[in-house]
């Protein structure tokens, strides 16, 4: 996987495991190991999807997921 | 101030509140609000500025060590007497209600003589050590040597079954230190606070008692005379904390009257400050006269307390205990106003809020942005089942919202009796976002502290929160002096044991009973039985050690003054801390529950109903962390019931595990011989747990934040509705399941605005009703708004969220418990 903000490239298992962005979808955050970014992960395809500041959260249902992690609500 | 600018209206139509509290209250008040110091820690660290307090340890562990013969009752007492006659007191501008637990007003306490692995901890916390820095630190290193062995809790380690000690510590299964130094202690509000007595009655009590005794001691010889020279030390260390804090009380007096008569210039404050000379050369030597007495002697009250202890809780009931002198004042004689009193009240309000204490780390953690869980009880009935709301409680409610402290918070005992109009004033605060008063169902409690710990119905009816949930009445036998802290488990390690044959993963040692090998469970029912294995082992361990701890406090630790404010122990001459006397009230806090319920109903419908995976294939995902299995992570997540949606294959499970919990609640007893139901709900202990609890079946990796606690359902994962969200909490039997039961709900601010908002609140609340639930807290605050605090956190200084059983401001939170709230499902009404 390679790093969004600083292009350092590793397994996915390197980038450090956050937590997750909501627990029903596969995004994830995990650190770059070298610039130390928020990246937020696909962890079905072990790709970056955006790097996350804060405010900017990649989950809640009222939020609409900003087009990152998939709704599963009914 | 840009928002300065708009006036009351436009500011509530934006849902401004800050700004608009800002606008409504007093220039004193104001004041007040801004210039208090916050000592709620920032995620895990305090804030710039916050020093400890050196003079109390330093002149404690003086006379400590001076009165080294004495018994340790009395020894305590003259060392807190010294404290309270030496420590330097301040007033602080404006102010008209004295007491802090510190000798300036940026400093918090130190318990010194608690526990050492909470000493030693202090060198990790750089920013808090008093400038010059070496100096302080070599002072802190002499009372660490000092105490190093004789506190609290290094005499109990000694006694502590090793292995218990060791899991005990681990901090894997539970929280807390096993002494009264620390947790929450009950007050019996109904032999102190009702007006009938204050110290001095309690002196000539004590005085009466002691007479009695020595008449014993030298008449006939028996044993029954035996006990009571102890008890009239005892006796003798009571009178001498209790004439110490009439001395303290008058320190203040002092103070005012030399600054009004000497030094200041402004009329109106030279006679606020005669005033205070007036209340505090008043109480708590004698009973309150008015409204300010009654505030002043209960604020002098808890203060005193927490030079004692560091007291992690303030049980309260302000509105019972200060009503009949707000009526008295505001509405028969017309002493003050209500716009004075409304004054006074907020400043009652901010005094509590200032005080704080130094905490561990994990402490800190877990009660991110607050200094303790000070949840005071308001509502609810009289001893004689009548309605007690009264206006002080419609007055507390409105200064909440002026002064828009996260700390006390309220919690509200509905009942069905409650007026309309105190209903809409509880319903202003939520809807103003302070994400309290939480709203306990009184007759559910009332029968259940009937049931579990077999409180007579008028004493029930007394009930105070003694922590952020826990009911505990204020009477002489049914309040408990020492919350049996530690008895705190974290309950996700009950279904990662049962998967894990007892192993720990995560701190790398054998931990709970070896229940088999999971990969090998040919059934669900092999996997519920060391389910409840593991269960009854978390849940002994926790509690023989807390047995213990209580069982000795008296000896280890010992509370002068609680035992002076408490009947039991005026009668007897025993230390409020023993078992003797006290019916019991004893609960063990839940944290991290549904994760059970939802992780054992994914095995059983994934793994024994539908065969699509192998228990050996799960424990394997499991020990990776689900690295690699993600397809599988998400089935187990999506293609499971989960808690709180109105399905009865899930439910049924947590109904299951609840049934085994209260079956062994009445198994294990606590030393006064009563019961230990369950309390399930977090604190933020979800976000404490996090980098502890292993990957579960419910989805959730290591790392993960655990569920928000209680028996709210997993963030996002309620998908049908508040309606099923009560349905499925409905199920639980609120009685007899356990003690109490958290419930988180987030509601929308706009869905919620006007007299339609309140129709629809009032209507989920009869349905919480009907269904019998005993407890519901709310969010009310957007998305939007949330993230732009975290973009923005300096615009957004005083935005109060509701954390778990407690209120925090938003920016004092670390960005996981943030992450965490917003993650909650925000659930549309009507």
């Amino acid at each position: 996987m390679k790093c969004m903000e600083c292009s350092f490239e590793a397994p996915v298992s390197r980038f450090r495991y956050l937590y997750n962005a909501r627990i029903d979808a596969s995004i994830s955050l995990r650190q770059c190991p070298n610039c130390q970014s928020w990246l937020a992960v696909d962890e079905l395809k072990s790709s970056p999807r955006q790097k996350v500041g804060p405010g900017e959260a990649p989950w809640g249902k009222s939020a609409g997921i900003e087009s990152l992690a998939e709704d599963h609500q009914t | 101030m840009a928002e300065g600018a708009l006036n009351a209206a436009e500011l509530e139509n934006k849902q401004e509140w800050w700004w608009l509290a800002e606008k409504k209250r007093s220039n004193r008040l104001d004041y007040l609000r801004k210039s208090v110091w916050k000592k709620g820690a920032l995620g895990g660290n305090y804030a710039p500025g916050i020093k400890l307090d050196l003079e109390i340890p330093t002149l404690f562990t003086d006379m400590w060590n001076f009165w080294k013969f004495d018994p340790v009752m009395m020894r305590r007492a003259k060392a807190l007497a010294h404290v309270l006659d030496n420590i330097t007191i301040f007033i602080t501008d404006h102010s008209q209600i004295m007491g802090y637990l510190g000798s300036a007003p940026h400093t918090i306490g130190w318990r010194v003589d608690g526990a050492s692995i909470v000493n030693e901890e202090l060198y990790n916390e750089p920013g808090i050590i008093p400038e010059p820095e070496d100096e302080s630190l070599k002072k802190i290193a002499d009372l660490n040597a000092y105490w190093g062995g004789q506190t609290a809790v290094d005499k109990l380690a000694r006694i502590l079954d090793p292995e218990d000690a060791v899991k005990f510590l681990s901090g894997a299964i539970g929280w807390g230190a096993p002494t009264s130094a620390y947790g929450y202690s009950g007050k019996n509000y109904e032999y102190f606070m009702t007006g009938e007595r204050a110290f001095e009655d309690i002196i000539a009590e004590i005085d009466r008692n002691i007479e009695k005794a020595e008449d014993k001691t030298i008449g006939t010889p028996g044993p029954d005379i035996l006990p009571l020279y102890d008890r009239m030390q005892n006796w003798e260390a009571m009178k001498v904390i209790l004439k110490a804090a009439i001395r303290y009380a008058g320190r203040y007096a002092r103070l005012a009257r030399i600054i009004a008569e000497n030094y200041e210039t402004d009329p109106k404050r030279r006679e606020d400050l005669l005033k205070v000379a007036d209340t505090c050369g008043h109480v708590p030597a004698h009973p309150p006269r008015n409204l300010h007495e009654s505030l002043q002697y209960d604020h002098f009250i808890q203060i005193l307390a927490r030079f004692e202890a560091h007291e992690g809780a303030w049980p309260a009931r302000p509105d019972y205990y200060h009503g009949p002198y707000y009526d008295k004042d505001v509405n028969r004689e017309k002493n003050i106003t209500k716009e004075e009193a409304l004054d006074l009240i907020g400043e009652f309000l901010i005094r509590a809020y200032e005080v704080g204490g130094f905490g561990p780390r994990w402490a800190r953690e877990g009660l991110q942005g607050i200094t303790g869980t000070w949840v005071w009880t308001l509502g609810g009935v009289n001893k004689d089942g009548s309605d007690a709301c009264n206006d002080m409680t419609r007055a507390l409610l409105q200064a909440a919202r002026l002064v828009r402290v996260a700390n006390p918070t309220f919690a509200f005992r509905w009942h069905p009796g409650v007026r309309e109009d105190v209903m809409r004033e509880v319903f202003e605060c939520i809807r103003q976002g302070l994400g309290y008063p939480s709203i306990r169902n009184d007759p559910v409690l009332v029968e259940n502290a009937m049931y579990w710990h077999g409180h007579p119905l008028e004493e029930a009816r007394t009930w105070v929160h003694q922590a952020c949930m826990s009911p505990c009445p204020t009477t002489k036998h049914g309040f408990q002096p020492m919350r049996m802290a530690s008895a705190t488990a974290n309950c996700a390690k009950i279904i990662e044991y049962a998967l894990h044959n007892g192993y720990d993963h995560v701190v790398n040692m054998q931990m709970g009973p070896k229940t088999g090998d999971a990969r090998k469970f040919t059934d669900f029912e092999q996997l519920f039985a060391a389910w409840a294995r593991q269960m009854e082992w978390i849940f002994n361990t926790l509690v023989r050690t807390v047995n213990l701890g209580r069982y000795k406090d008296s000896e280890f630790y010992g509370r002068p003054f609680l035992s002076a404010i408490s009947e039991r122990s005026i009668e007897t001459g025993i230390d409020a801390v023993s078992p003797i006397g006290e019916r019991g009230n004893a609960w063990i806090t839940a944290f991290t529950w549904v994760e059970n319920a939802d992780s054992l109903a994914a095995i059983k419908k994934l793994v024994f109903d539908e065969k699509k995976y192998t228990m050996d294939s799960l424990v394997t995902a499991l020990e990776a962390n689900w690295e690699g299995y993600e397809e599988m992570r998400l089935d187990f997540v999506r293609g499971a019931p989960k808690w709180g949606n109105d399905d009865d294959y899930v439910d049924s499970v947590m109904i299951r595990c609840l049934e085994e919990c209260a079956r062994h609640s009445h198994e294990i007893k606590c030393p006064c011989g009563n019961n230990w139901p369950i309390l399930p709900e977090n604190v933020s202990g979800n976000i404490h747990y996090a980098n502890i609890v292993g990957a579960l079946p419910n989805g959730r990796r290591l790392g993960d934040a655990l569920y928000d606690g209680g028996i709210s359902p997993g963030p996002g994962l309620d998908k049908k509705g508040p309606t099923a969200v009560l349905k499925s909490c409905g199920k639980i039997d609120h009685v007899h399941h356990g003690r109490a039961f958290l419930l988180n709900q987030r509601l929308s601010p706009t869905q919620l605005s006007g007299e339609k908002g309140y129709q629809l609140w009032m209507s989920y609340l009869k349905t919480w009703a009907d269904l019998g639930l005993d407890h519901v807290q709310f969010n009310m605050v957007s998305d939007a708004t949330l993230r732009s605090a975290q973009r923005d956190p300096e615009k957004y200084p005083e935005l109060i969220v509701r954390v778990a059983g407690y209120s925090a401001h938003f920016v004092d939170i670390s960005r996981k418990t943030q992450d965490n709230i917003i993650q909650r499902t925000v659930q549309g009404l009507g």
